[in-house]
C-alpha cells in the first residue's frame, strides 16, 4: 500500500504538490489525472525518491520511504515520462544493469530478459544500443526493465506516450495482466481512455492538490452517464444527463448536427479542468 | 554488492570505448613528453629533464583520466539520459553507488597512467615505479574521481564539467609539480599550490622514482581531500531535495 501524508513539494516559492493525502491500496490500479502542471510527475518523483518532500511523508506498506530504505525501494519499479536509460548501452546491457542494481542472480536476469524481450517483440534488436532504437522500442524496453525486477508496485508516468495505437493496446493488455497478478499500479496519463479502461480508481489533481478520488464509473455517474453533443459555430457543446429519456428529450429539441452518446472519463476531465480554470480565474490566479 | 554493479557498468563502457579511451589518455601526455622532455632537451638539477617530467606527467595523466571518466559521464547520466533516476529508485545503497564511481574512476586513471608508463618504458631513465607508486596513483585517481562526482552532482548543464576542468584541472596540470618544482613559485601562491592533491602526488611519485620514499604527510593530504569530497557527495545524494 502507498500512503502519502500531507506531502508538500515546493520549488522555491512555487508549490508543485500541496498537502497530498493519497492512499493506493495493495492491488489497486490507480490513475492520477490532471492537466499539465498539476503535480503528477512531481508526485512520481517523490515516490521514486529522486525528489524529497518539503513536508509530509510517504509510506510504503506502513514504512516510511526515504533514500536510506533500500528494502522498500526493492518493491518499486518506475517507468518515467522521459526515456531514462544509458544511450550507449545495448538492450541486453540495460537489462543486466537493472538486474544487478536490484541484486538479482545473473541466471535469473538472463532468463527474465529472454522472456520479457521476447514478449515485447524486442529480441531481434537486443544488441542495438538505445540510441539506435525507435521511440516505441525505447518505451517497450523501459517496460521490460521495470518488470525484470518483479516489483510489487509499479509507478507509471505516462507509460504509453509516443506509442502507436497497436503498441498502446498491447501495453494495456500487459498492464491489466500484471495488475491481475497482484501488482499495485499507480499510473499518470493524458489518455483518458487509458485511465477509463485500466484503472479501478482515479484521482483528479489540480495545481498540486488532490481534488477527489472515485472509480471511473463513479466519476461518470457524477457528471451524468449520457452526453448530448451539439455542433455550434464555436465548436462542440456537450450537455450531460443522468437519465437517458431526459437526454433524448433534450436532443429532440435541438437543431443541426447532434449526437447522443455515453459519457466518458475524458468528458469528466474536460468538465473538471474547465471548472478548475474558471475557479482559478475567480481567484485571480 | 552495489559497488561491483557500478564497476561492471564502468567496465562495459571501457570495453566499448577501449580505443577511444586509450588514445585520449595518450595524446596530451605524449605531447608533453615529446615537446618538453625530448624536443627541448634540458637538464634539471644535473639530471635529464625527462627524468623530472615523467613522474609528473604520469601523475597528471591519472588525474585527467579519473576526472574525465566520471565528470562528463555522470553529468550526462543525471541531466540528460536520466539514467541516474533508475539508480535512485533501485535498492542499491546510494553510498555504494558513489564508492563504485570513485573506484571506477580511480582504476580508469590508473589505466591511463599505466599506458604512459608503458610508452616510456623503452627509454632508459632508471626511474623506479613500484607498488607504492601504484597505490599513490590510485589514491590520486580516487581524489579526482570524487571531485568529479561532486562536480557532476552540482552541474546544471553539460558545459559545467568541462568548464570546471578548464578553470581548475587544467591549471593544476601545469602548476602542480608537473613541469617545475612548486618551491619555485613565490610566497603564498607556492604554499597554496603545494597543498593541492596533484602537487603531493607528483612530489611523492617523483621521490619514489628517484629511489626515495613517499611520506605520510602527502598521503594524509590526499586522504583529507578524499574524505572532504566524499562527505560532500554523500550529503548531496542523501539530503539534496531535488536531484
Amino acid at each position: 500500500m502507498i500512503e502519502t501524508k500531507n506531502v508538500t513539494k515546493k520549488f522555491n516559492q512555487f508549490t508543485a504538490v500541496d498537502s497530498l493525502n493519497l492512499k493506493v491500496e495493495t492491488g489497486d490500479f490507480f490513475g492520477l489525472l490532471g492537466p499539465n502542471g498539476a503535480g503528477k510527475t512531481t508526485t512520481i518523483g517523490m515516490l521514486s525518491t529522486v525528489l524529497l518532500p518539503t513536508e509530509g511523508e510517504i509510506r510504503i506498506d506502513g514504512q516510511k520511504l526515504t533514500r536510506k530504505t533500500p528494502e522498500l525501494r526493492r518493491k518499486l519499479s518506475v517507468i518515467t515520462q522521459e526515456y531514462s536509460m544509458r544511450q550507449d548501452m545495448t538492450m541486453d546491457e540495460i537489462m543486466e544493469y537493472q538486474g544487478r542494481l536490484y541484486f538479482m542472480p545473473r541466471r535469473k536476469i538472463r532468463e527474465k530478459t529472454e522472456e520479457l524481450l521476447d514478449f515485447c517483440g524486442l529480441t531481434p534488436f537486443r544488441r542495438r544500443t538505445v540510441r539506435r532504437l525507435s521511440g516505441g522500442m525505447k518505451r517497450k524496453l523501459m517496460v521490460c526493465r521495470a518488470l525484470l525486477t518483479e516489483p510489487e508496485i509499479l509507478l507509471l508516468d505516462e507509460p504509453t506516450a509516443g506509442m502507436d495505437a497497436l503498441a498502446r493496446r498491447q501495453m494495456w493488455n500487459l498492464l491489466r495482466k500484471l495488475n491481475e497478478q497482484g501488482i499495485t499500479i499507480l499510473l499518470t496519463t493524458h489518455y483518458m481512455e487509458e485511465a477509463q479502461t485500466l484503472c479501478n480508481r482515479v484521482a483528479m489533481m489540480h495545481e498540486g492538490k488532490l481534488e477527489d478520488v472515485n472509480t471511473p464509473k463513479g466519476w461518470i455517474r457524477l457528471l451524468g452517464s449520457y452526453a448530448v453533443d451539439q455542433m455550434t459555430g464555436e465548436g462542440v457543446k456537450s450537455r450531460f444527463f443522468h437519465d437517458r429519456m431526459e437526454a433524448i428529450n433534450y436532443l429532440a429539441g435541438l437543431e443541426g448536427s447532434t449526437a447522443l452518446r455515453d459519457t466518458t472519463l475524458e468528458d469528466v476531465f474536460v468538465e473538471r479542468v474547465g471548472s478548475y480554470l474558471e475557479k482559478s480565474k475567480g481567484h485571480g490566479r | 554488492m552495489g559497488i561491483v554493479t557500478i564497476l561492471w557498468e564502468k567496465w562495459v563502457e571501457f570495453r566499448r570505448d577501449f580505443y577511444k579511451i586509450t588514445l585520449a589518455a595518450m595524446i596530451a601526455p605524449l605531447m608533453y613528453l615529446i615537446v618538453f622532455g625530448m624536443g627541448i632537451q634540458t637538464l634539471s638539477h644535473g639530471e635529464p629533464y625527462l627524468n623530472f617530467l615523467i613522474p609528473g606527467v604520469v601523475s597528471l595523466t591519472t588525474m585527467n583520466g579519473s576526472f574525465n571518466a566520471i565528470a562528463q559521464n555522470l553529468t550526462v547520466q543525471r541531466l540528460y539520459e536520466k539514467a541516474f533516476d533508475q539508480v535512485m529508485i533501485s535498492p542499491t545503497p546510494l553510498w555504494q553507488f558513489i564508492v563504485g564511481q570513485i573506484l571506477g574512476g580511480a582504476l580508469r586513471g590508473l589505466y591511463a597512467g599505466a599506458v604512459i608508463l608503458l610508452l616510456v618504458s623503452p627509454i632508459r631513465t632508471g626511474l623506479v615505479f613500484n607498488v607504492v607508486s601504484i597505490l599513490i596513483l590510485l589514491l590520486n585517481g580516487a581524489v579526482f574521481s570524487t571531485i568529479a562526482v561532486v562536480v557532476s552532482f552540482y552541474a546544471k548543464n553539460h558545459t559545467d564539467a568541462p568548464r570546471f576542468s578548464s578553470y581548475i584541472i587544467m591549471p593544476m596540470a601545469y602548476l602542480c609539480n608537473t613541469f617545475f618544482r612548486v618551491e619555485q613559485l613565490p610566497g603564498i601562491l607556492g604554499t597554496i599550490i603545494s597543498v593541492l592533491p596533484l602537487s603531493q602526488t607528483s612530489r611523492m611519485i617523483r621521490a619514489i622514482a628517484g629511489g626515495g620514499n613517499a611520506d605520510a604527510y602527502g598521503v594524509m593530504i590526499l586522504i583529507a581531500y578524499l574524505a572532504v569530497f566524499s562527505g560532500i557527495a554523500f550529503v548531496y545524494i542523501y539530503k539534496k531535495q531535488n536531484i
